[in-house]
């Protein structure tokens, strides 16, 4: 079996799992319309105003559902010990790791599609225009968040209180993409020129190129048993 | 034991006269009265005065001279200073007057200006810098002869 | 083993190391504090400056040291350097915690308010909370093996991290407020750089010392409950022997 395979494997795997038991995209969708409904209850918003912090509302919506859905990737492998069966593959760990990092990049851009037509239309969104430009960046941004989240979920599955360190670890972590993120997402739906947040795009394709890197290497080390 | 002891007293001793000596350096900047205060006591000597300059009052007669009113809580001072030119002498600004107040024509003649003084905030921020980390670091070494004495003691240490 | 080699001859140094510190900061607070003139602006109050830049300083120290010395443990492998690297961890938490706590100090008469998102103070938080973070990790891990490991990954992976959090906060910094504060307009004249030059030196030295003691503390710990586990075992199979 290659790495290649592997990696196949292993995305087929999560989606299979997922489509049978609908249980990670469900939950993340449910709880992200809840975090909106209460983001819009403690700001009580006009037009003017949701322009200034739907950007922000929106991508602490979708972190928090993305470390829901970071969290669950390892911990269902701790059922029947698949996690001993992971580490147990003969191919290099980093096969792994790529696969879980696509799967879970997989799993936040769907439910980040699924809810961002919500955002647009309970807060009176106009954004046909920038739309290519904003998948652009929900791209960028979930690869950094799964590219991170993948090897912090890898690590914190292995020890306790594992639902509360992933997000006290991962969270200080990804203020990078949180920061670029809410920027360029702010720039796109006022419309502005694209050169006036370009320079976060590039912040976000260094930091997923930069994480990518350094988390392949480390996943090695955190799969060691 | 006694040689941790030892070295943290001597320690100690000299940070309380750096202390002392900080305190002697700046008491003379730290002791001020307030107009009502020299009105009732009438000082003789020179003395430092702390008050806002009242608005509309500042007359500036040429480049180190000037005549205004001192405003205190619940008095005023007639105030000419002549000294060195100003750099904060502006109306409504609280500022420290040093000169001698002159009983017979009831007028403060001040010779110079100085700033409010907030060491507060420079204590805090000594203490808050610097107590902490001594609190600590003497945790840890009193710890680390309590665990060298225990294992001496339990006779848990062996050459291996 | 070369490490214990080289650790034992740091070791003989340490009285230096703790003599050097007091002395640098004896020196630099009588400088800063009596000897050197205030500041022409900000009066006084400069003399903050003294013990808040060589806390922060000394703060990116220990993170750098943090780093090298979990790369250090990942290729050796030997527990004393993840000693050090704990040690180093915790001590770095609390000298950011000081100069985060000076900082606010200084910012009170200086700008005004206790507590501005400044591009310098928002990254010191996040590296503040990153060893905050560090540092429960590992009492959450039961195997001394794998909290060596994991508290090295998270040690790495933060200190990749740091320089895009700084470079990011920064631009955001200036997107919003463009008139930031700055203390890059303020020219340091030579009166003030003296006693500054003596506290930093103090603090690093301080630091190095409290990292040896801290050392020692966490291996002495070790020593201790590794030779009483196993004499208790000796006792329960000479026990079952009987």
């Amino acid at each position: 079996m290659t790495s290649f395979n592997v990696i196949r494997w292993i995305v087929w795997k999560d989606f299979v799992t997922e489509l049978r038991s609908r249980e990670t995209i469900s939950s993340m969708v449910f709880f992200a319309l809840i975090v909106i409904l209460i983001f819009s209850f403690s700001f009580s918003m006009d037009q003017q105003a949701a322009r200034e912090v739907i950007a922000g509302i929106m991508w602490v919506a979708f972190a928090f559902t993305g470390i829901i859905g970071l969290g669950k990737s390892f911990s269902t492998e701790l059922q029947n010990d698949c996690l001993e069966a992971l580490q147990m593959v003969p191919e290099a760990k980093g096969a792994i790791y790529l696969g879980k990092v696509a799967a879970n990049f997989a799993f936040m851009f769907v439910v980040e599609i699924l809810l961002f037509p919500m955002f647009v239309i309970l807060f009176n969104l106009e954004v046909v225009e920038e739309i290519s430009l904003l998948l652009l960046i929900f791209l960028l941004a979930t690869v950094g968040l799964s590219a991170i989240g993948t090897l912090f979920s890898a690590l914190t599955v292995q020890i306790r209180a594992r639902e509360v360190m992933l997000p006290i670890l991962l969270l200080p972590l990804v203020v990078p993409v949180m920061i670029a993120a809410v920027e360029a997402t702010k720039g796109a739906l006022n419309g502005d020129p694209l050169a006036l947040y370009g320079q976060w795009l590039e912040l976000l394709a260094v930091y997923d190129v930069v994480f990518t890197v350094v988390s392949f290497w480390m996943f090695e080390l955190v799969m060691d048993s | 034991m006694t040689n941790l002891y030892i070295r943290w007293g001597g320690l100690l001793i000299v940070t309380t006269v750096l202390i002392v000596l900080t305190y002697h350096h700046y008491r003379d900047n730290l002791a001020s009265l307030v107009p009502q205060e020299v009105r009732k006591e009438a000082p003789t000597g020179e003395i430092r005065v702390l008050g806002m300059v009242q608005g509309g009052t500042l007359k500036t007669r040429d480049a180190g001279e000037a005549t205004f009113t001192l405003l205190g809580k619940s008095a005023t001072l007639p105030v000419h200073y002549q000294g060195p030119p100003p750099d904060n002498l502006r109306e409504l600004k609280i500022l420290i007057l040093i000169g001698t107040w002159n009983a017979a024509t009831q007028v403060f003649e001040a010779r110079d200006i100085g700033i409010v003084p907030n060491y507060g905030f420079i204590a805090g921020a000594y203490l808050l810098g610097l107590l902490p980390l001594a609190l600590f670091l003497f945790a840890m070494t009193r710890r680390v002869n309590f665990l060298y004495e225990e294992i001496k003691a339990s006779k848990l240490y062996e050459e291996e | 083993m070369t490490i214990h080699r080289v650790i034992r001859k740091v070791q003989r140094f340490q009285g230096w190391f703790g003599g050097g510190a007091a002395l640098c900061l004896m020196v630099g607070l009588y400088l800063g504090l009596i000897g050197s003139p205030p500041d022409y602006y900000q009066g006084e109050v400069v003399r903050i400056m003294y013990i808040h830049v060589p806390l922060a300083h000394t703060s990116l120290l220990g993170y750098t040291v943090l780093a090298l010395g979990s790369l250090w443990y990942l290729w050796k492998r030997d527990p004393i350097v993840d000693n050090m690297c704990q040690a180093v961890a915790a001590l770095t938490a609390v000298f950011t915690a000081l100069a985060l706590g000076t900082g606010m100090i200084w910012g009170k008469p200086t700008w005004d308010t206790w507590w501005t998102w400044d591009a310098r103070l928002t990254s010191f938080t996040v590296l503040l909370l990153i060893l905050i973070g560090y540092l429960m990790l590992r009492t959450f891990v039961d195997d001394p093996e794998k909290e060596a490991r994991y508290g090295a990954i998270l040690a790495i992976v933060g200190f990749v991290d740091l320089p895009i959090i700084h470079f990011s906060v920064e631009w955001w910094r200036t997107l919003h407020q463009p008139q930031s504060i700055s203390m890059r307009g303020v020219s340091i004249s030579s009166g003030l750089l003296v006693p500054l030059l003596f506290m930093s030196v103090g603090m690093s030295l301080l630091f190095s010392y409290m990292l040896m003691v801290r050392t020692q503390l966490l291996y002495l710990d070790r020593l201790l409950h590794a030779k009483k586990g196993r004499l208790l075992s000796q006792f329960h199979l000479s026990k079952s022997d009987s």
